[in-house]
């Protein structure tokens, strides 16, 4: 079924369009930099931003700075939320489920389709900002043996390389926790439109709490808390704290609303 | 399965995520004998003990004091996140996180190194007389240094321990008996062995303290000798400044002589700079002279705020537990600190009467 | 009955919140049969159909599928039921073959050897062998229906559960889809029809089931429910004399309608013979049967989506 579930993802043209589009702001970006030469002003703008005019092989880490907070996490809810609403709209579902395939299996093979995409678009967005970056914003590693961390340390490549896959990791695994809500909406909501719109007011609504003092109880298991914790793996040392609890609660996450998509998808009456 | 019961599942696992991380609150800590005198010595001394960790500061002080010391604001009116490593006071480095770079401190012998990421710019300077506050005066240990300064042991009584970064730590208040002072009292917890302070919390009045400083990682081992050490990458650009900062900038160049003593409270530094830093422990106040644009501009700043109050020699203007007067007759002096408005104006009145010029002036 | 039971469900009971959408039901379907069930719309077959092939929960009562309990054993049973339910469905941005290859991809141990041959064989077999790779979503509703077999055909199911399977064909289309149903069955395989259109069952189904409002009113085999009524329906150019003719042979002529005549006798060749005997002329001739309209009607209540204010009586009376 997973294999299948893929098959399916990978011929939809849909998900290269919203690949491609997610793609298309931070090369933008990257162009106008290149071209303007105008940084946003030292610590402003999406993290890394303002350091990839002088070293463009941070501009992957730029890139999804720029990708992580919005854009990636809608694309997810998107596709993930289309995951069982989608294919009981169109009336997919029960052909499906008399295959048979077990409604289980159904959802992990959903689980994993929109993990693919997840994959698929952070590695396509990182390779493109690694192409836009080096040609257009120039290379330092070329002159100067290794990169700056954020701690004002020297990184050697491989250094750099390995925490930048981290990094990526990390953020994928982010997206695995929305995609994780998108998934169980998907098994409540009767349109995967709501179940879109219902886990991106959520992760909104987690980015909104997270700037009130008055939300200090519950911050830190809001979803959105740690997303941005992946800047934590280029200071030196590496503060692992951050990422440590990020992992611990996107995995919370995962955990509880799968099994909440379990809990209402394994006896729901299938009628679409 | 039937429903109902995947849902308890469900419930079940929700239930552990969610008090998994409250479970080692609930670890009681150790009691201990320790006597209020005896930690309260070994807090002051705690100075060339070796540690390290992670630590947040919660300040709830706004204060209103223009752009030249927004970063003074900042300490002591933001949440910062600080990882130290802290092998005597010869050596060590604070590393302020922001969320999408940092700050660091280092300290090596007589020298001191700020590196800002977002400018890739680390400036050295040789340790001044006088300073303001900067992060390494935040970390709980230094925060309970300060605090404690100068304090007797008939101001010190003991609290239950707490649990803190794993750390069992015997508690200890301080109510100054001095009235100049705003603070009203002062809540430490600290390792029993080392008397390094682990958590400390400064009240003035309200219930809900008005500077929170705790580890929320603590470890007793020192740092490795490169995480103190100046190891920036050739990208960072360095650059030496004689000056650390305004106060020690004013304090070498401003052609005045603070008096020896205001407002009662002696003078701790011996030099004959134009800063004078009075008082001890959180009796504390701060003169500063400045000049004619900066005292403007700061004035603006402080009239901005409505609990301003503009006196015949000056505004006034006390945020929580600190006063802050700017003095209009004869040199702007700026005066800053944790005082009663009381001794803040008699300082004040002190300052404009004592102060000399000196050096060529003389 | 010696041959197996292909379906078979024990005081089915199904409730949405409140609303009972069938009631206390028992199927009883044979190997080998093709089985029409019949209702209105919305009288429960489409949540019956669902509720065999394990899509929706019964709220009480027992179902046998194959021999074999459901939904619990729906891993060993549903690979040999083939299903079409509430009209096709398919990826529509997927070719008709692409969707089929995926659709026998999902099954579990499904095999990739001869995936190719099987997806062919089967769009052969409901005739869209020749089907260009257009996605599904340019299909006319005739296509998607036959895709829609296709799908149910792929596995060689041993058991076919259709619900409307005529949906949107034309006429060249039903006469198509009944063929290859009949075919299916001359080669074992039980075919179980939903439909709420009579004409259709009468000329597939050798046993028929009716629902109404969410109960079984009849369960029967066609045969003894379109039993002959005992009359003989004749058509005769001189009525009258006919009549008198019969009456003197102490016939009782039942009805009376132009030139048609229902007469009450067990033979239609004595009862001919008799007529051409004494001179008058016989044009049609035929045993009457109860039309399985009849049936319905006699057992059936309004139309199941009619919702008649209840009589106020009892109010106004007091």
């Amino acid at each position: 079924m997973i294999r299948v579930e893929l098959s399916k993802l990978l011929r939809s043209r849909r998900t290269w369009t919203t690949i491609a589009l997610i793609d298309a702001l931070p090369t933008l970006v990257g162009v106008l930099l290149a071209v303007t030469d105008l940084g946003p002003r030292p610590g402003e703008g999406p993290a890394f931003l303002s350091a990839v005019l002088t070293d463009g092989t941070l501009f992957p880490l730029a890139a999804l700075a720029i990708v992580l907070p919005l854009f990636l996490p809608i694309a997810v809810s998107v596709t993930a939320g289309e995951a069982i609403a989608g294919e009981a709209a169109a009336g997919t579902l029960r052909y499906v489920l008399v295959r048979p395939v077990g409604r289980l299996r159904l959802l992990v093979a959903k689980l994993v389709a929109a993990m693919a995409f997840v994959v698929l678009t952070v590695l396509v967005v990182a390779a493109t900002a690694y192409v836009v970056g080096v040609a257009l914003l120039g290379d330092q590693s070329v002159q100067v043996v290794g990169s700056t961390s954020v701690s004002g340390t020297s990184l050697s490549t491989p250094e750099l390389v390995g925490r930048t896959f981290l990094a990526l990791g990390y953020a994928m695994l982010c997206m695995l926790g929305v995609a994780a809500i998108a998934l169980f909406l998907s098994t409540v909501a009767s349109s995967s439109l709501g179940a879109a719109l219902g886990t991106m007011s959520i992760f909104v609504g987690s980015s909104l709490l997270l700037t009130l003092d008055a939300s200090e109880a519950i911050r830190d298991y809001l979803p959105t808390r740690y997303w941005l914790a992946f800047v934590d793996l280029f200071r030196d040392p590496i503060l692992w704290r951050d990422l440590q609890a990020g992992v611990i609660l996107q995995v919370a996450y995962v955990a509880v609303f799968f099994a909440a998509a379990w809990a209402n998808f394994a006896t729901k009456d299938v009628t679409d | 399965m039937t429903s109902l019961r995947r849902w308890c599942v469900v419930a079940v696992v929700a239930a552990v995520v969610v008090a998994a991380p409250l479970l080692p609150r609930l670890v009681p800590a150790s009691a201990s004998d320790v006597t209020a005198a005896e930690l309260l010595s070994r807090v002051q001394a705690s100075g060339d003990q070796a540690y390290s960790g992670y630590v947040e500061t919660d300040g709830a002080v706004q204060l209103a004091v223009g752009d030249d010391f927004s970063d003074l604001a900042e300490l002591f009116g933001d949440r910062l996140r600080l990882r130290v490593w802290w092998q005597d006071e010869d050596a060590w480095r604070v590393n302020r996180l922001l969320l999408s770079g940092e700050e660091d401190l280092v300290h090596d012998g007589e020298r001191t190194t700020s590196y800002d990421y977002e400018r890739a710019r680390a400036v050295t300077s040789r340790d001044p007389d006088i300073r303001l506050p900067r992060t390494s005066d935040l970390v709980p240990p230094s925060m309970g240094r300060i605090t404690t300064d100068g304090a007797d042991a008939d101001e010190v009584s003991r609290l239950p321990a707490r649990r803190i970064a794993g750390v069992s730590a015997p508690g200890l208040r301080l109510e100054p008996a001095s009235g100049q002072t705003t603070i009203d009292h002062v809540d430490l917890w600290a390792d029993e062995e080392t008397g390094l302070a682990l958590r400390v919390e400064v009240y003035a009045g309200s219930s809900a303290p008005v500077l929170t400083t705790v580890f929320e990682e603590f470890s007793a081992a020192g740092p490795e000798p490169d995480q103190v050490a100046d190891t920036w990458s050739g990208q960072v650009e360095r650059d030496f400044d004689d000056t650390v900062d305004l106060a020690d900038a004013a304090n070498q160049y401003a052609p005045f002589r603070v008096p020896r003593r205001v407002a009662g409270l002696e003078r701790r530094t011996a030099g004959t700079g134009a800063v004078g830093v009075y008082g001890t422990g959180v009796t504390r106040l701060i003169a500063v002279p400045l000049r004619e644009g900066d005292a403007d501009d700061l004035r603006e700043s402080l009239l901005g705020s409505p609990a301003a109050v503009a006196t015949d020699t000056g505004t006034l203007l006390a945020v929580g537990p600190v006063s802050v007067f700017l003095t209009s007759e004869g040199f702007s002096y700026v005066l800053a600190g944790t005082v009663t408005d009381e001794t803040l104006l008699r300082a004040a009145e002190d300052i404009v009467a004592g102060v000399r010029l000196r050096g060529r002036f003389e | 009955m010696s041959r197996d039971t292909a379906i078979r469900t024990q005081g089915l009971t199904k409730y949405f919140g409140r609303f009972e959408a069938v009631s206390d039901l028992s199927l009883d379907v044979r190997e080998g049969d093709v089985y029409g069930f019949l209702g209105a719309n919305g009288s429960g077959k489409t949540t019956t159909v669902r509720m065999l092939l394990g899509l929706v929960l019964a709220t009480s009562g027992e179902i046998e599928v194959l021999g074999r309990p459901m939904p619990r054993s729906g891993r060993e049973v549903l690979p040999h039921v083939g299903s079409m339910i509430e009209g096709p469905a398919a990826y529509a941005h997927l070719s008709g073959r692409a969707n089929l290859t995926l659709f026998d991809a999902m099954a579990p141990r499904s095999r990739r050897t001869g995936r190719k041959d099987r997806v062919e064989e089967t769009l052969d077999r409901v005739g869209l062998g020749g089907v260009d790779e257009r996605p599904v979503k340019n299909y006319s509703l005739g296509m998607r229906q036959r895709l829609g077999l296709a799908a149910a055909l792929l596995r060689k199911p041993r058991l076919l559960v259709l619900d409307e399977p005529t949906n949107g064909l034309d006429p060249q289309g039903i006469r198509d889809i009944r063929a290859l149903l009949l075919e299916l069955n001359a080669d074992g395989t039980t075919v179980f029809v939903s439909s709420h259109l009579l004409a259709e069952i009468e000329q597939l189904c050798t046993r028929v089931g009716v629902l109404d409002r969410g109960r079984m009113v009849v369960q029967e085999e066609l045969a003894v429910l379109r039993a002959p009524t005992g009359r003989i329906l004749l058509g005769t150019p001189d009525p009258d004399a006919a009549i008198a003719q019969l009456d003197r042979l102490g016939r009782s002529v039942e009805q009376h309608d132009g030139r048609r005549l229902a007469v009450r006798a067990a033979d239609a060749a004595e009862l001919n013979a008799e007529l051409v005997r004494a001179g008058i002329g016989v044009d049609e001739l035929s045993v009457e049967r109860r039309s399985l309209e009849d049936v319905v009607l006699a057992a059936t209540s309004a139309g199941n989506d009619t919702f008649a204010r209840p009589p106020r009586a009892v109010q106004d009376a007091s």
